[in-house]
């Protein structure tokens, strides 16, 4: 039996469709490695999460439809390659990080600057992950609640209220004037 | 009506609206504690962003980019560019990674669905005629539909200034370059006329097919407006 095929693609077609993907993936990378970076707590990590993300991004490129929005897609694949290393990690029985190791991912000028960042990166590696994950998406990637629901697949309440419990944790530990 | 802490924070993040907000902002006037709470939130989000920001800025590691950059369907080439690649890289079953992007005009004119060739024997001489003759005589390149019984993929000039054609169908595809005595059969691959039947997709044409129209062309293919033109003095040159 013929099987026809639906979308006969010209090489124009393709070019553009591909270049755009293209594009709007590389403009996305920051935004990622961002991501990434409050994620796995640690630089090294942080860029392996990211080249995982891109490469499984990559081989699912036809799940993403031209025109929807490529940054939610993006973040949940890397939300749930982070989910599925640290469910594969506790089985090893290993933590990543050590939440005094204080990372200091995104650390950069002089001492002052870094002593009072490496306290955010302490108080944030406390968070469970849950919790963790609903501040990044909302406060530090600036989602709404329901995209950030939507990345992290949980009703909205849920993410509200894991919202508001990392917040205070953080705000806790870092104190109120933070 | 009680204010609770998600109400803030969410008040906070700019995520009340309506009735709600009015509510929330009306508490925040009467009490200057839920006051320094929303204060607090909005200090806590300022201080997270600015820790994470550097990184938005920071080089990208090559590995990334190159990930990106990577993807095979990216690939458009020039000629002379699909040739050296393909000489450098070994030959081999792997998917085919070039792309006959010589223009952009040509690029819209060239439909990429093509039979699925079986290797069998090829090198047929002699002449194309009956239906095959007629397609390439009339038809514009990459204007079939992925059903027609020959689909003309491509046009471009061999280095004797023949103009030869590429094409595509059941009964296989191959390249023919027009002389005084008709379509000369130069290139035929086997095509197992109905064998299987499954269709490629964009990318997946025929690598013998796309080598052998890259080792003939000596230019870029000829956009529409050229096949036009062809079409018109009858493929002459």
């Amino acid at each position: 039996m013929k099987r026809p095929v639906s979308s006969v693609l010209s090489i124009g077609k393709a070019k553009t469709l591909s270049d755009r993907f293209e594009s709007e993936m590389l403009a996305l990378l920051p935004r990622l490695r961002r991501f990434a970076a409050g994620l796995a707590r640690d630089p090294a990590r942080a860029d392996d999460l990211c080249q995982m993300t891109v490469e499984r991004a990559l081989r699912s490129r036809d799940q993403w439809q031209a025109g929807t929005r490529m940054d939610s897609w993006m973040y949940r694949i890397m939300r749930n390659l982070w989910i599925d290393e640290t469910r594969a990690a506790n089985r090893r029985g290993q933590t990543f990080v050590d939440e005094e190791a204080g990372a200091a991912v995104g650390a950069d000028g002089g001492q002052e600057a870094r002593a009072m960042l490496t306290d955010v990166d302490r108080a944030m590696a406390r968070l469970p992950d849950d919790q963790r994950e609903a501040v990044l998406l909302v406060m530090v990637e600036g989602w709404s609640y329901k995209e950030a629901a939507d990345i992290v697949g949980c009703p909205v309440g849920t993410l509200n209220s894991r919202l508001v419990r990392g917040r205070d944790a953080l705000l806790a530990l870092l104190g109120e004037a933070a | 009506m009680t204010i609770t802490p998600e109400m803030i924070a969410a008040y906070a993040d700019g995520e009340l609206e309506g009735a709600e907000r009015d509510r929330v902002e009306q508490a925040l006037a009467q009490d200057p504690a839920l006051a320094r709470q929303v204060d607090a939130h909005r200090a806590l989000k300022a201080r997270l962003s600015a820790h994470f920001a550097p990184i938005l800025d920071a080089p990208l590691p090559e590995a990334l980019t190159r990930a990106v950059r990577a993807q095979p369907e990216a690939e458009v080439l020039s000629l002379d560019a699909a040739r050296r690649a393909r000489a450098a890289s070994a030959r081999g079953g792997t998917r085919s990674r070039w792309a006959w992007g010589a223009g952009a005009a040509l690029a819209a004119s060239l439909a990429l669905a093509v039979v699925l060739n079986r290797p069998a024997a090829n090198g047929v001489p002699g002449y194309a005629d009956g239906q095959l003759a007629a397609a390439l005589d009339t038809q514009l390149s990459g204007g079939q539909t992925a059903g027609a019984p020959v689909r003309v993929m491509l046009s471009f000039a061999d280095a004797r200034g023949d103009l030869c054609r590429g094409y595509s169908g059941q009964a296989g595809s191959g390249i023919a370059c027009r002389d005084a005595r008709g379509w000369r059969l130069e290139k035929a691959f086997g095509g197992a006329a109905g064998e299987e039947g499954v269709y490629r997709q964009a990318g997946s044409a025929d690598p013998r097919l796309m080598a052998a129209m890259q080792d003939m062309a000596s230019g870029p293919a000829l956009d529409a407006d050229a096949e036009k033109a062809a079409i018109a003095r009858h493929w002459k040159r």
